[in-house]
């Protein structure tokens, strides 16, 4: 339970195959790091839905490369909007729009519902004792003669 | 993209709602998504609670505002949003033992502590932990509580997230901060591993 179910060695390995897919896409900083748990979802949607046979990796590039583009154009330098995988998200909703696999309006859609739900329903109530104590055995057990 | 899609909130909804799309469609499912999300899962945030843990090992009055407003001492170290709001940090004693499950569903400092593990969201580490911690941590962490040490185990939940602040291991006398993070793992501060003795 404490590992990952894959062994180190194939990780590496597959790290490296991602590593590399990802290596000349544009406007990627070099270290990968993620400021936002939805941001690492998106990246590994995008890969495995590549993997799985969804896309070729080209198409989706194609698309990054014109999110991206589109929004060099209109803004500026100083836009603090700047979300690399806002783009990501964008470019893999444009390659299923293209394919005619998932319909935007329909994303729309379900999104709305995503939001409507709470995310932790019934467990927004604050719990200030521990859940469970296993108390200290205060008299140590004695010596076996 | 409309002006709401925005917000963190929007886009983590709509990346919510592409994956389960595609999983009904039945080109995906969450699993081989979650595969490459452990290979990265380190990439988001750990270090933020090592920094703090580090910090108040090595700073008394920092680690006094840490267990006294967690968040807003971590706030000093420029770590926050998220799901970081109403932190409370438990301190590790001799004396006693905290660790921490989320029981009814994953909640979890992540600005803190990166990404919560896949075992982490499982029921049964929920549940054993509650029922018996001792073991659990014992048999499926390899992690050996003395009896003569308390455990508490500590719910999170959208209202508090807690995490726990680990002893300081012995022989770390005069390291710098930098040196000190280095030592902390992200379960140890969920409150399921040591901090690695140093030899």
């Amino acid at each position: 339970m404490t590992t990952s179910a894959v062994g180190s060695e194939s990780t590496a390995g597959e790290r490296r195959s991602v590593d590399e897919l990802i290596g000349d896409l544009p406007g990627r900083s070099n270290d990968l790091a993620f400021d936002e748990p939805w941001e690492l979802r998106a990246f590994a949607l995008v890969v495995a839905a590549h993997e799985a046979g969804g896309y070729a990796w080209a198409e989706f590039q194609q698309e990054l490369i014109a999110s991206i583009r589109e929004w060099e154009e209109s803004a500026d330098d100083t836009d603090a909007s700047w979300s690399y995988y806002q783009h990501w998200v964008r470019a893999l909703e444009s390659v299923l729009a293209g394919r005619g696999a998932v319909d935007r309006n329909a994303v729309d859609r379900r999104t709305c519902d995503v939001l409507a739900t709470p995310k932790n329903r019934n467990h927004h109530e604050p719990h200030y004792e521990p859940i469970a104590v296993d108390p200290a055995r205060t008299t140590s057990i004695p010596e076996a003669p | 993209m409309s002006e709401a899609d925005r917000t963190s909130e929007a886009i983590a909804a709509r990346v919510k709602a592409l994956e389960s799309m595609l999983i009904e469609q039945g080109l995906l499912t969450t699993e081989m998504i979650d595969r490459y999300v452990d290979i990265y899962e380190n990439e988001v945030g750990p270090q933020l609670g090592a920094k703090a843990v580090a910090k108040a090992w090595a700073d008394p009055e920092f680690k006094e505002r840490l267990l006294e407003d967690g968040t807003a001492a971590c706030a000093e170290l420029g770590i926050g949003g998220g799901q970081g709001e109403h932190m409370v940090v438990l301190e590790d004693t001799d004396e006693v033992h905290h660790a921490i499950v989320c029981t009814l569903c994953s909640c979890y400092p992540w600005p803190v502590l990166g990404l919560p593990p896949n075992w982490y969201k499982e029921p049964q580490y929920r549940s054993r932990m509650v029922r018996a911690p001792r073991q659990v941590l014992a048999e499926d962490f390899g992690y050996e509580i003395p009896e003569t040490r308390e455990i508490r185990v500590w719910d999170s939940s959208s209202e508090i997230r807690y995490w726990v602040l680990p002893q300081r291991p012995p022989g770390t006398e005069g390291w710098s901060e930098e040196q000190l993070a280095g030592l902390v793992t992200r379960d140890s501060m969920i409150g399921v591993a040591p901090i690695e003795a140093v030899s």
